[in-house]
């Protein structure tokens, strides 16, 4: 038994080691790829002529769809910085998916609201509207009331009733910036043809001041746990998502701020509601479609665009979320299996599904079995402190020099936390994440994986605390 | 005793390439740093000396600008090469909110400095976003002295100097880059499009007569585009031409067509506009609905309500509208669908009626004291009724602030009759 364990340490230490190198190659060249393209990126901006894209009658409207369930505190705020928003031509649906709180009596109160007979197409089946509500003042405002079928289903309704060729979801508890949508709409205007759908950056909210719908003062938050998650989504936002897009593979487009072609949606039946991460879901069923009918398509993310959220303050709720993020993300992996190293769908089966099914599917086992196998390791007398350390320094400071990465892309571009007191914080929480939180993140994620197994749904509860003056951390 | 592992052992190739990889990153993660650092701090000093020379400076460049002499006179100290940012800014600031002999001596002033003259060399870079930047520069100065290598750079192989090149003649304004600039809408990409026809739009009438007679010459996307300007210019002289395009065999450009002619408003263009209801492709049949919205003419109103009833959704909501948009005999030809055999018709026309406010005035009937007024509104409710078109009328039968109204609607409805809530 103690040759036997002995014997599965040593191979599986082999293949950490080997597991590891591949793992930092990938997000070395990732973060590689995103320098050049955000170097790239802010000289494309200077010559971006927004202005023209708001001016132009060719430029195409969009229906904002916000989809609600117990939104009472964010969403006044959310609609009206939704009417702010600079951009020529676009409607607001927002989808009250039988909300037990006053979201939609605040909503009716705040914008005047009345009950309508509107007339819409049922393009993807739903359940059943109860009330549609418009208003005499705000025109371009639709309030749907629904019975309760999930998220998916409250933006499949509001994809019902969008009158434009192009819709953009966004989250209720989310603020995006004047110009965020002639940002995320220029794709489409580059390449209208191919394009299908375009993702924005998402920044935490959690410390900022709100003043009238719009971020006026950006801040860290003040606490631990959302600065951490500051860093987190720097990471993924800028290194990962940037690379992924320029390579093609982009398969997550943020379910709080995105920009579809909505003729491509409804192709693929939607978003769907047995998905715990619709918006993973939705941007993987595009892609095989698109692939299947072997058209030229594009599938990008832009980081300029910004849509600034609320997250979790507490381990409770952070835990939730991560639980039911992995759990879509192993549904979409094990639902389009298929996909996986099939060459018909190009780069995505081939490089982006191995990838998320080997790193981040398998991932958090193998780094908890890694903390498991050292102190057994040291029980069997064949642990070498010195090496052991020195690995485990290499990690850490590959983790810290990876979030210290994205921190400058972030620095050389957007510089959204200008002061140095902020820059510090950055810093340090980019090198205090690797211990503990880093490990807390894999444990959601393998109890995510249980429930996979189990076959465990749901979303469970989001408690917001809602934009005041200054967002709480 | 087991063989040990190479990762147990003291020294071995292993062992020595994590050191290196160790080595390595930190140098790699101390570089970030830095840069970061040093990016940062040099930022804050550059912008910092900006605004500190700008200070000392722009008093002396807003002298100028409303002065007679020559720049040197207002300075407090010849310019530096470094300042030529600065220099830009203020005057480019200065030519956004002032017009006129304002920039006249600006433009004088960019001249004398060798700015333009700077901007001319780097259009012959090898560099695209150098290329890119020296033309919108110059078309910001306004230099006709750049006029020729602007129109010489307008086949530049790169789209986004083009339209940068295009931009500038734009701006200059001589109409020797009129011409070029219509060519520049072969384009491809819709992006450059929507550019080179903010800027044709500008020109205005000039430009019309130059796409007329290119229009044969274009690709279709051009077209498209050219048909858009025609539209945002509101140009009668195109009218002729879009109306004959209503019949082109490309189902985009009659779609274009049609919205263009609805733009520009010309109501004997209603008609043409109205056979275009009749089109195959419905989307010329929208547009079409879409465009006699926008005509001040009652003679569609008839086609409009027999679109209501069309197979494509688009088209019925689009007529719907257009009837709205129609004043009151619009109005009276939505009220009058409500008795429509078609449902899809009866209901749209319902939305508008709701929409419009005309529904609320209707109610507020129920309570005059004439009998016919009455009754037609009552006749209105009982048709809304019958098509189960109901959620607005029982939400003002439960919150109207007239009892009497309350009441009515009440017993239109079926409901019990309740109290105002805030009664």
């Amino acid at each position: 038994m103690r040759q036997f364990l002995i014997d599965a340490i040593i191979v599986f230490n082999d293949f950490v080691l080997v597991y590891f190198l591949s793992l930092n190659t990938i997000y070395f060249l990732l973060f590689l790829v995103s320098l050049v393209e955000v170097l790239k990126f802010i000289k494309r901006t200077f010559f971006s002529d927004y202005q023209q894209i708001l001016q132009s009658d060719m430029t195409w409207p969009i229906s904002i769809l916000v989809p609600a369930h117990n939104e009472e505190k964010n969403i006044v705020e959310t609609v009206r910085s939704l009417q702010l928003v600079n951009y020529s031509e676009f409607e607001i649906i927002v989808i009250n998916d039988d909300s037990t709180d006053r979201t939609l009596r605040n909503l009716v109160d705040a914008f005047d609201l009345r009950r309508l007979d509107k007339v819409y197409k049922r393009s993807i089946p739903t359940r059943p509207v109860r009330g549609i509500y418009g208003s005499l003042t705000h025109q371009n405002l639709t309030v749907i009331d629904k019975e309760r079928g999930g998220k998916s289903d409250a933006l499949n309704t509001g994809i019902n009733m969008a009158r434009f060729p192009l819709f953009c979801s966004v989250d209720a508890d989310s603020i995006i910036e004047d110009n965020a949508l002639l940002r995320v709409v220029k794709p489409f205007m580059e390449h209208p043809a191919e394009m299908v759908a375009v993702g924005g950056i998402v920044r935490i909210a959690n410390g900022c001041e709100v003043h009238e719908g719009r971020v006026s003062k950006i801040h860290l938050p003040p606490r631990a746990l959302p600065i951490l998650q500051v860093v987190e989504y720097l990471r993924a936002f800028l290194t990962g998502r940037i690379g992924w897009s320029v390579m093609r593979s982009l398969l997550i487009i943020s379910g709080a701020f995105g920009l579809y072609k909505k003729s491509e949606v409804i192709e693929v039946g939607g978003y769907d509601s047995e998905s715990d991460t619709e918006d993973l879901e939705l941007v993987v069923r595009l892609h095989e479609n698109c692939r299947r009918k072997k058209m030229k398509y594009r599938i990008v993310f832009v980081p300029d665009p910004v849509c600034w959220t609320e997250v979790p303050n507490t381990f409770q709720i952070l835990r939730r979320q991560r639980n039911r993020w992995h759990r879509g993300l192993l549904q979409s992996l094990w639902r389009h299996r298929r996909m996986l190293l099939n060459p018909r769908y190009g780069v995505i089966g081939l490089v982006a599904f191995p990838y998320f099914v080997i790193f981040e599917m398998l991932g958090p086992f193998i780094e908890l079995t890694g903390y498991i196998s050292v102190p057994l390791a040291w029980y069997l007398g064949i642990l070498n402190l010195q090496f052991f350390i020195l690995f485990f320094a290499l990690a850490v400071l590959y983790g810290v020099f990876l979030s210290v990465a994205a921190v400058l892309l972030e620095e050389i571009s957007f510089r959204r936390y200008p002061g140095w007191l902020d820059l510090a914080r950055l810093m340090v929480y980019a090198v205090l994440e690797n211990f503990g939180y880093r490990q807390i993140l894999s444990a959601f994620k393998v109890k995510a994986f249980y429930d996979f197994v189990r076959r465990r749904r749901g979303w469970g509860e989001m408690k917001r605390r809602g934009f005041g003056k200054r967002s709480p951390a | 005793m087991p063989t040990m592992p190479w990762w147990s052992q003291e020294v071995g190739p292993m062992y020595e390439f994590v050191i290196a990889l160790l080595v390595g990153v930190s140098a790699f993660f101390l570089l970030l740093v830095g840069i970061i650092i040093i990016s940062k701090g040099w930022r804050e000093i550059v912008e910092a000396r900006l605004r500190l020379r700008r200070a000392e400076l722009e008093p002396g460049f807003f002298k100028y600008a409303v002065g007679k002499e020559a720049l040197e006179k207002y300075l407090p100290r010849p310019i530096h090469r470094s300042e030529r940012v600065l220099v830009e800014r203020i005057f480019f600031e200065m030519g956004r909110v002032v017009k006129g002999s304002v920039r006249e001596r600006a433009r004088d002033a960019f001249e004398k400095l060798g700015f333009v003259d700077h901007y001319l060399a780097n259009l012959e870079s090898r560099r695209w976003w150098t290329r890119a930047e020296a033309a919108e520069k110059l078309g910001l100065m306004g230099s006709e002295k750049a006029t020729r290598s602007l129109i010489d750079h307008m086949n530049d192989p790169v789209p986004e100097v083009r339209v940068r090149v295009a931009r500038a003649l734009g701006n200059i304004r001589t109409s020797e880059a009129l011409r070029p600039l219509t060519l520049a809408l072969k384009d491809p990409g819709r992006w450059s499009a929507i550019r080179v026809a903010g800027i044709l739009i500008g020109a205005g009438d000039e430009s019309v007569e130059i796409l007329l007679q290119e229009f044969d010459h274009f690709p279709q996307h051009a077209k498209i585009s050219a048909i858009d300007i025609f539209g945002r210019i509101r140009s009668l002289k195109a009218i002729s031409l879009l109306r004959d395009l209503l019949k082109h065999q490309d189902a985009d450009i009659r779609a274009r067509a049609a919205f263009a002619l609805g733009s520009i408003g010309d109501p004997t263009s209603a008609s043409h506009l109205g056979d275009a209801l009749k089109d195959p492709a419905w989307f010329v049949r929208a547009m079409a609905a879409k465009a006699l919205g926008r005509l001040k003419e009652e003679g569609s109103i008839e086609a409009l309500c027999t679109s209501l009833a069309d197979p494509q959704w688009w088209v019925r909501a689009n007529a719907a509208e257009a009837l709205k948009n129609k004043g009151e005999r619009g109005m009276s030809a939505l009220l009058a669908m409500l008795d429509s055999k078609d449902t899809y018709a009866a209901q749209q026309a319902v939305q508008m009626l709701q929409e419009s406010g005309v529904l609320d005035s209707m109610i507020a009937r129920l309570a005059s004291e004439e009998g016919r007024e009455r009754q037609l509104a009552l006749d209105v409710m009982a048709k809304l009724v019958k098509l189960k078109r109901t959620d607005l009328l029982t939400e003002i039968a439960h919150n109207h602030p007239e009892g009497s109204i309350r009441q009515r609607l009440a017993i239109i409805l079926g409901l019990r009759v309740q109290p105002h809530p805030t009664a």
